[in-house]
């Protein structure tokens, strides 16, 4: 578009509009490093108490930072993995394979993308008492991988419809079985999508808080988003000094992934997720 | 290998996971929804027994005096287990001798087990011991555990209980869930009901509204910024989306509180301190639909930018040429493709707000009051976290039920949004 001369009017409107949200992350980094005197936002010297929580418990009876963090590690990453695995052949076999049953499966996936899985945590609770994998890693892990499966088979179904059939025909042809047109042929055309998806999902499961809370609730099982909450909930004085500081270290990985991937990560979260 | 085996066998991982997390649960919040199983019943089932504070309200079931009376002493039977308890309070050798003459032998009133205490070489002396000491024998159901139906019912009919009792009793007794429907009577008496789902409507109404409208307006002021300026704001905005709620929702806190920054700044004018977030009911709505709105907002530009982007050029460079201004250009030209995207937000943004519960249990968790409590929040409040300690898995699973079925409602509807055709389109390698 051609740049209009006056637009300082719009940037006014926005700015004001964006004020707030920059004053808390402008004041969610400083406060970590330097808390101000009470009644003032002036920033005093630079005061790396509120860091205690790495090698000091903060008190007693709450596990160890480490800990919590190799939980929400394995967490994360274990969920992104099995989403991505399920995903990547579940997508493949509704975009371009012919089997009984199709046209519902895909109005299932619809369905199921839509759904709001949240409703079933109560039930979900008990099956995974039944199970015995209450207040386990793993019962967390198959629930969140299951709940996030839908939009995984969503976006890959999505980047196998772009991949075209010429393709894949060359290596019918050619003799090929469809499983190894799948693997040689196909597979290395949708690899952006297996990175956005294990990104996505290994965000989502890093940022998931409600799952852990009800189906892991022990604290060997805790990890940083529910270890957060329960500094926040536990603290009487609000010492959002400490409270930002952990905050800033929970959200490294977050940062970092949105710094390096900001542009894919909008265009992914663009085509049509979940609100 | 046929792609048909090909498809099931890279299909089913998927499918079983969707069958035990989607359709089992769905199926299990119905089942569990007719059932008052809560943390005091368990979920595995469970025995049966009555206990002394249970005892009281018996007579409220229509239960007569004498099964009441029989329920406590049912007579009087020498046991080891008595024995041991004896030898213990009173003497060794009572309890000896009363091994060695009585043991296994029963008495119907405690005067006839006294009398015996009383006639021993080793009597127990004073009335009072007596009394206490035959006790200690005292048949009774009480506190004790009975694993099913036929051992209770069994032990009600050896400890001579009027028959006519028994289906009450055992009823009564049953430490289990049970089937009712009495979740959702209650859900219709309580006033709460109503309160929730009011609460609940306007919280997706206001939330909505804000998420496209400022949605929109995001979209539409950073497409006419140049570049640089565009992605600084994109960024700002694009951040709530992307941060764990916990912290989200944390920064709003501090941003509120009464040690945080609205407080520190009203201060300097002198205003005291207090809680923006928490004060009244109208502060915490406003902060809610707030931190819901910015997230919301934020994928609404993003989903309005990525269309705002498709409208080719050469459209809006026209509309230049025939002079319409920057707000004819978005009345006439923006606008109207935009029609599709909002109906897209619109619809999913509906159901996850009507079931979203995580930003308002981080922020207000349904205060002050129950003033912010909307339906989905009540669900997780009654059956998964509550400060009574009596999770209600039942009293939850109806309410929870209600909301599985409006989403399942809505998203076999939005099948309909979706070119369902399209999808549908035949592989072709096949044809």
């Amino acid at each position: 578009m051609t740049a209009h001369p006056r637009i300082w009017h719009l940037v006014l409107i926005l700015s004001i509009f964006s004020t707030p949200l920059v004053i808390m992350y402008v004041y969610q980094v400083i406060d970590s490093i330097a808390s101000p005197d009470p009644g003032s936002l002036i920033p005093g010297e630079i005061d790396l108490s509120n860091w205690r929580f790495l090698w000091e418990r903060i008190d007693m009876g709450r596990p160890s930072i480490w800990m919590v963090t190799f939980n929400t590690f394995i967490f994360a990453s274990t969920t992104a993995f099995l989403v991505t695995l399920l995903s990547t052949t579940a997508g493949y076999a509704l975009s371009r394979l012919d089997m009984p049953g199709r046209p519902y499966f895909l109005g299932g996936l619809i369905i199921l993308h839509a759904f709001p899985t949240i409703t079933l945590i109560i039930a979900i609770f008990i099956i995974l008492q039944f199970l015995g994998l209450f207040d386990t890693l793993l019962g967390i892990i198959l629930v969140k991988a299951a709940l996030e499966l839908p939009f995984g088979v969503w976006i890959m179904k999505g980047f196998y419809d772009t991949v075209p059939w010429e393709i894949e025909m060359a290596g019918v042809q050619d003799g090929a079985s469809r499983f190894r047109v799948w693997w040689e042929l196909v597979l290395p055309q949708v690899k952006p999508g297996l990175a956005a998806l294990l990104i996505i999902s290994f965000l989502s499961g890093w940022s998931e808080f409600v799952l852990p809370l009800v189906l892991a609730p022990g604290s060997s099982t805790q990890v940083l988003s529910t270890y957060m909450n329960a500094v926040i909930q536990d603290d009487a004085s609000a010492d959002f000094g400490l409270f930002k500081a952990i905050g800033m270290f929970y959200s490294i990985p977050v940062i970092v992934i949105y710094l390096v991937f900001q542009k894919q990560l909008m265009n992914i979260y663009g085509g049509g997720t979940k609100g | 290998m046929t792609s048909r085996m090909l498809g099931i066998g890279f299909l089913s991982p998927a499918i079983i996971s969707v069958c035990i997390f989607f359709l089992l649960p769905v199926l299990l919040t119905v089942v569990f929804a007719f059932t008052n199983m809560s943390t005091s019943t368990g979920i595995m089932g469970g025995d049966y027994r009555i206990n002394t504070e249970q005892l009281r309200s018996l007579p409220d079931l229509d239960v007569s005096e004498a099964t009441v009376e029989r329920l406590e002493t049912a007579g009087f039977q020498i046991t080891e287990a008595g024995l041991t308890a004896l030898a213990d309070q009173f003497s060794k050798d009572t309890a000896e001798e009363l091994r060695e003459d009585y043991l296994g032998e029963t008495f119907e009133s405690r005067r006839d087990l006294e009398r015996v205490l009383k006639d021993l070489d080793e009597p127990i002396r004073r009335t009072r011991d007596r009394k206490e000491a035959a006790d200690l024998f005292a048949v009774t159901l009480i506190g004790e555990r009975f694993g099913t139906e036929e051992e209770f019912r069994a032990a009600l009919g050896t400890t001579g209980i009027d028959a006519v009792d028994h289906d009450v009793l055992t009823e009564f007794a049953y430490t289990g869930w049970t089937w009712t429907t009495d979740n959702f009577s209650l859900l219709m008496e309580l006033p709460s009901t109503l309160r929730y789902a009011a609460n609940t409507a306007f919280y997706v109404v206001a939330t909505l509204t804000f998420n496209i409208l400022f949605g929109l307006f995001l979209a539409i002021s950073t497409f006419y910024l140049p570049g640089r300026l565009a992605n600084t704001f994109r960024a700002i905005w694009f951040l709530p989306r992307i941060l764990p709620p916990v912290l989200y929702v944390l920064m709003w806190n501090w941003f509120t509180w009464d040690n945080g920054f609205i407080a520190t700044v009203m201060g300097w004018f002198g205003v005291p301190a207090k809680n923006w977030m928490m004060h009244t009911s109208t502060h915490a709505w406003t902060a809610i639909v707030l931190i819901n709105g910015f997230v919301g907002a934020s994928l609404g530009m993003i989903l309005f930018s990525s269309a705002i982007k498709a409208i080719p050029t050469s459209m809006l460079y026209a509309s230049e040429v025939d002079g319409a201004n920057r707000w004819q250009q978005v009345r006439y030209i923006i606008l109207p493709q935009m029609r599709w995207p909002i109906l897209f937000m619109t619809s999913y943004q509906t159901l996850s707000l009507l079931t979203s519960f995580e930003y308002i249990l981080l922020a207000t968790d349904g205060g002050p009051g129950r003033s912010t409590e909307v339906w989905a929040l009540a669900a997780f409040h009654t059956a998964l976290n509550n400060y009574g300690g009596n999770l209600q898995y039942g009293f939850g699973a109806a309410y929870a039920l209600v909301l599985v079925f409006i989403g399942i409602a809505l998203s076999v509807a939005y099948l309909r949004f979706f070119n369902f055709k399209e999808l549908l389109s035949k592989p072709r390698i096949e044809q």
